[in-house]
């Protein structure tokens, strides 16, 4: 008898733990971090603040030249912002709503030695932008929030003509799956 | 002894995910699923919805739908939703742009989620990025 409840305990230090499965990363059971940008989280701020450029009168019509400013990530986070960029620039490129600028060296070496005389466009519109974060907690409840933040500035004339500012909020105590 | 192994056993049955994860198994299939719900704008005008968890009802309302098009001739549409219950409630949201011909264009794959107080009314706008999309369908998913 005395030996039951070991067993029992080793029986469920053996069955303890979750394999690893693939999700949908645009699912709704994706882990929820407080101390952390997620995945979706980039997602989410990313198409709403597509919505709201899209909106603003320099994408009134045509194809406008836009170049990639720096976002800074300005929070304790480790991450690449061409995360949040690539939420922007993705549709909008492949939809043909925008002329982006290519920066890339092999791409301008490899144009040099074919002799290209085509005239590179200059730029009409930079994308810049930061990402802040805030946390605070009351007892054992932890909340964090970004803050994402991105302005569209006309070259031209040096102003800003569209800017956008969002924030993902989460609280709890742990972190989670799942909204 | 014998008192502490049956406390270590019940310990082990509070950390451990997996006794946690099937009793949240077991919690979810004792209740029906939460199902997505669809609100389509027509070509005519108005709105069709395809509902598929019948408690929506009782938790979001669908007051309008507005369809108008952009100074480039992009489409753009509102959906008005209403927390119409007592209780304070999560909806989640997204949408996908349709053709003339009815093949799906565009997608915004990603759910925003979007907390309503009782009473709340929020304005979900979706403008299209193609000249093609035509007509939106509002994906609604509450918990």
């Amino acid at each position: 008898m005395n030996k039951l409840p070991l067993l029992l305990c080793a029986a469920f230090l053996v069955g303890c733990g979750t394999p690893a499965v693939y999700k949908d990363p645009s699912g709704r059971d994706l882990v929820v971090s407080l101390d952390k940008v997620n995945i979706q989280d980039f997602a989410t701020a990313g198409s709403q603040m597509l919505q709201s450029m899209v909106s603003s009168p320099a994408f009134a019509a045509g194809a406008p030249v836009l170049q990639l400013g720096t976002v800074t990530n300005d929070t304790a986070d480790i991450f690449d912002t061409d995360l949040l960029l690539a939420k922007i620039t993705v549709p909008l490129v492949n939809s043909a709503r925008v002329t982006l600028l290519d920066n890339d060296p092999t791409a301008n070496a490899a144009r040099g030695a074919a002799g290209s005389k085509a005239d590179v466009p200059s730029p009409q519109f930079v994308l810049k932008g930061k990402i802040l974060e805030d946390r605070s907690n009351a007892g054992s409840t932890r909340q964090s929030s970004f803050v994402f933040q991105l302005t569209l500035v006309e070259v031209k004339r040096g102003v800003a003509v569209w800017q956008d500012e969002k924030l993902v909020t989460k609280q709890g105590t742990k972190n989670a799956v799942g909204f | 002894m014998r008192k502490f192994l049956p406390l270590l056993t019940l310990g082990l049955f509070a950390g451990c995910t997996t006794v946690l994860e099937t009793g949240d198994k077991l919690q979810r299939g004792m209740t029906p699923p939460d199902a997505v719900n669809y609100a389509t704008t027509k070509p005519e005008g108005g709105f069709t919805t395809q509902t598929n968890d019948n408690r929506i009802g009782d938790k979001v309302e669908l007051l309008a739908v507005r369809k108008a098009k952009t100074e480039g001739g992009f489409t753009r549409v509102q959906f008005d939703l209403r927390n119409g219950s007592a209780l304070r409630r999560t909806v989640n949201v997204s949408f996908e742009w349709l053709a003339a011909d009815g093949t799906v264009t565009e997608s915004q794959a990603n759910w925003i989620v979007t907390p309503l107080e009782p009473g709340a009314l929020t304005t979900v706008t979706a403008t299209a990025l193609k000249a093609a999309s035509a007509e939106c369908r509002l994906r609604l998913l509450s918990r």
